[in-house]
């Protein structure tokens, strides 16, 4: 089953970084995402707001410095939680994006 | 002998042995220490043979009838065998299979010779040593202090007629510190002391400050002066070093015993035999110490008569304070057992004219009154790991003022459970039906209950996500908790995980007593009495759960609970503040706390327990069963329930279950048990009689277990 997601995003907001009992790190942020894609053959505007998450050594790293920037994103798709049904995107890689 | 047979066993000995007397016999292959409880007729023909004493230890005189009438009550009103009940109250030294070898502590006098023998200064340390013993005669210890070989030295002089050995004088009563006492303290006292016999137990129910030690330590004096010994009950190990040192203060000289199970066993030995030998004048002690022989008892007092920890929950299960109200009545000297929130049974004894009931309403402290409660109701007030703005504001306030808090919460640990919040798996113990608790210091999970220990695991074992997270709250999650929200808080936790070590409750008080410490978070540990000085306020976190419970005496517990933690706040000259977080603000119990009014409420509980037919209206018994499957247990005890079907309802008894206990299942066994129920004590326990000869021999196997249960404490 293929689950895989490829996305460019402003950070609008990032959590403290926590780590969980057994001490991996992690980072939650919320993701903005605007652009123009092409749908049956007209270009359209594309907006979606996503909760994403960081978790492993690359989430100190980046704490505390991604709020404001624009980063390239991959990573996969789960829901929130056996009663919150709405997905989070979990990084598998995060890089950068200048403007 | 200590075995888990009913009956007792027959020797030969070369001459008549008396009652009480210690002995080394062979039983099947094993070397055993036995105690002679009575003498057959030499005469008699036995159709076995029998085996000759191996040894008699007569280092000490044969154990005293008054401590052998006890065990013997003991082992009757506990359905418990005489054996193992006798060597239950011993001390381990003298259950072993060997002579016992107490220290010598008779003190070195100088005879006329000694004193005409002139030793020559030259001589610097027999001179040093000489000279002292001039002065006056010399405890072993004593004689070490001045010369260090002075054991060597002695022992020569011993042998040239210089010195002998005699016992110690008895010091003189020394009364220090004596604190005047207030008109109800002294009222106490007077009625205490103007009681004769036959004495009915005296219930000493003062509010939490009111100074029921001050009574104790007067009618303690008075006795002593009497000549008499007197015996003091205290619930938990970490209450006696407070204790006595308040005794020491006040009876510098009197030679005090102490006895509880993290004394030393040879220590525990001679404590025992100072007090059987009459030396020791106070005897302070945890249950243990119910059994102490006292040949000039003259006083039993029972602290914090309530606290669940006189009932042993193993072997020999006993009751210290119900064992000591027997004792002090056939020893017919007057008890006294105080509290401030006494237990039911204690006044349904009030209340049928058995127990008198003393009345402590004011605190002793004039200028300290009773703490105002105030319930933070939960069900609005948003929370951060468990803390409401309103307490986290309150404490804040005492921290700025260098003021003294308390957190309560019971529950050691970082969060009671860690759940995988995406598929629900929680962390739950893998031998009992219980949940692993996170102890995030040590990055371990670990079972309350059967001591179970393993690392966190790094992802939901379940469905491999690795964000599982630890819910609810302990002392290690507030500890952290307040040390954010409060960074120039000094925050110091108090559980069973920071006070293992034998010194680690004297240092907490150093420090509290110190001033270095402004946040205590702590778990029901901090509810006994313990006087912290000014505390000003106290937080309590989480104590709905205990309303939930399907345990009859939860309430009872929970409501003395917090009357003993609220009754931490405003002693000495502050006044106290106390706020409890609760989803239930509306409850009877809650709205008692908030009135400090412990007789209404109890009054409450105890008609709800007449209503139902619960104890203290009613006896009960529990037989108790584990096996590997709850189905074992279940059979057995279906087995004895049908013979016991007839005779229960002839004797008006009743019998319920089987039924799988609270907790199914504990350390890969699986538990189910079998109440016994009846408004008569005499009835219960005729069928309790009919019963022990029914059950068969104790399994020490994998197999079936049962054990017997009478008054249990734990449903």
């Amino acid at each position: 089953m293929q689950n895989h997601l490829v996305l460019t995003a402003s950070v609008e907001r990032e959590e403290v970084l926590r780590y969980t009992p057994a001490g991996l790190p992690v980072l939650e942020m919320w993701l903005r995402h605007h652009s123009k894609q092409n749908e049956a053959g007209f270009e359209r505007d594309v907006t979606c707001e996503i909760q994403a998450v960081l978790i492993g050594k690359q989430a100190p790293l980046h704490a505390g410095k991604l709020a404001g920037n624009t980063v390239a994103l991959t990573g996969f798709l789960s829901q929130r939680s056996l009663k919150n049904p709405r997905l989070v995107l979990h990084i598998e890689h995060v890089e950068f994006v200048k403007g | 002998m200590d075995v888990p047979l009913w009956s007792t066993f027959s020797y030969l000995a070369d001459r008549s042995l008396p009652r009480g007397q210690r002995v080394r016999v062979s039983f099947g292959s094993r070397r055993m220490c036995g105690v002679v409880t009575n003498n057959g007729n030499a005469e008699q023909q036995y159709a076995f043979r029998i085996k000759c004493v191996d040894e008699v230890f007569d280092e000490l005189p044969p154990l005293p009838e008054a401590f052998l009438d006890l065990v013997n009550f003991a082992a009757g009103y506990y359905h418990h065998p005489y054996g193992q009940t006798l060597f239950t109250a011993l001390p381990t030294a003298l259950r072993e299979p060997r002579a016992v070898r107490l220290p010598d502590r008779r003190v070195w006098r100088l005879t006329p010779a000694g004193r005409d023998a002139e030793v020559a200064p030259r001589h610097k340390v027999r001179h040093a040593l000489w000279q002292a013993l001039c002065a006056d005669d010399l405890a072993p210890e004593g004689a070490r202090a001045v010369a260090p070989s002075a054991a060597t030295i002695l022992k020569a002089w011993q042998d040239s007629g210089w010195v002998t050995r005699v016992d110690a004088a008895v010091p003189p009563l020394a009364v220090e510190g004596v604190i005047p006492l207030n008109t109800a303290q002294r009222a106490a006292l007077d009625a205490i002391e103007a009681s004769s016999a036959p004495h009915k137990p005296w219930l000493l129910h003062g509010v939490t400050g009111s100074g029921k030690t001050e009574v104790y330590l007067q009618l303690i004096e008075r006795q002593l002066r009497a000549g008499r010994q007197v015996l003091v009950l205290v619930p938990e190990i970490n209450l006696t070093p407070q204790l006595i040192a308040r005794f020491t203060q006040r009876f510098p000289l009197t030679p005090t015993a102490v006895l509880h199970s993290h004394v030393a066993d040879g220590e525990r030995l001679v404590a025992w035999v100072d007090a059987w030998q009459g030396r020791a004048r106070i005897v302070i002690g945890t249950r243990l110490a119910v059994f102490t022989p006292m040949p000039e008892l003259g006083m039993v007092i029972v602290d914090e008569e309530h606290d669940g920890s006189f009932k042993q929950q193993d072997g020999l299960r006993y009751h210290a304070r119900d064992l000591a109200v027997w004792r002090a009545h056939r020893a017919a000297v007057p008890i006294v057992l105080g509290s401030a929130t006494p237990c039911l049974e204690t006044l349904a004894n009030v209340d049928a004219g058995r127990y008198r009931r003393l009345v402590l309403a004011e605190r002793a402290h004039h200028a300290a009154a009773l703490p105002t409660v105030r319930l933070v109701d939960v069900r609005r007030a948003k929370r951060s790991e468990g803390l409401t703005d309103e307490v986290l504001a309150a404490l804040a306030d005492r921290v700025r003022k260098r003021e003294l808090s308390l957190v309560y919460i019971n529950r050691r640990g970082f969060a009671p459970v860690v759940a995988c919040t995406e598929c629900g798996w929680l962390s739950g113990c893998p031998r009992c039906s219980a949940k692993l608790v996170v102890h995030l210091l040590e990055r371990k999970l670990r079972c309350h209950h059967c001591g179970w220990e393993e690392a966190v695991p790094h992802v939901c074992p379940d469905c491999g996500n690795t964000d599982i997270k630890p819910l609810g709250e302990g002392t290690q999650r507030l500890e952290a908790a307040l040390g954010r929200a409060l960074p120039t808080a000094r925050i110091l936790r108090i559980d069973r995980d920071t006070t293992q070590r034998r010194e680690a409750w004297n240092d907490i008080y150093r420090q509290v007593h110190a001033g270095e410490v402004d946040i205590l978070v702590g778990t029901q540990m901090l509810a006994k009495g313990h006087d912290f000085g000014a505390l000003s306020l106290v937080a309590i976190l989480n104590a709905d759960a205990a309303l939930y419970s399907a345990d009859f005496r939860a309430s009872e517990r929970l409501f003395s609970q917090l009357i003993q933690v609220a009754g931490r706040a405003g002693r000495a000259e502050r006044p106290g503040e106390v706020l409890l977080q609760t989803q239930w603000p509306e409850h009877p119990l809650y709205q008692a706390l908030v009135a400090h009014d412990f007789d209404r409420y109890a009054a409450e509980l105890l008609g709800e327990r007449r209503q139902l037919g619960f104890p203290p209206a009613s006896f009960q018994a529990q037989l108790r069963a584990d096996a590997p499957t709850l189905a074992e247990a279940s059979d057995f005890l279906h087995t004895i329930r049908e013979r016991l079907a007839q005779p229960a309802q002839a004797s008006g008894v009743a019998v319920c279950g089987p039924a799988p206990a609270l907790m199914v299942k504990l350390a890969n066994r699986e538990r189910a048990q079998l109440v016994l129920e009846s408004p008569q004590r005499a009835a219960l326990h005729q069928l309790l009689n009919q019963l022990t000869e029914w059950l068969p021999a104790q399994n020490v196997g994998r197999g079936l277990r049962w054990s017997l249960d009478v008054d249990p404490q734990d449903t």
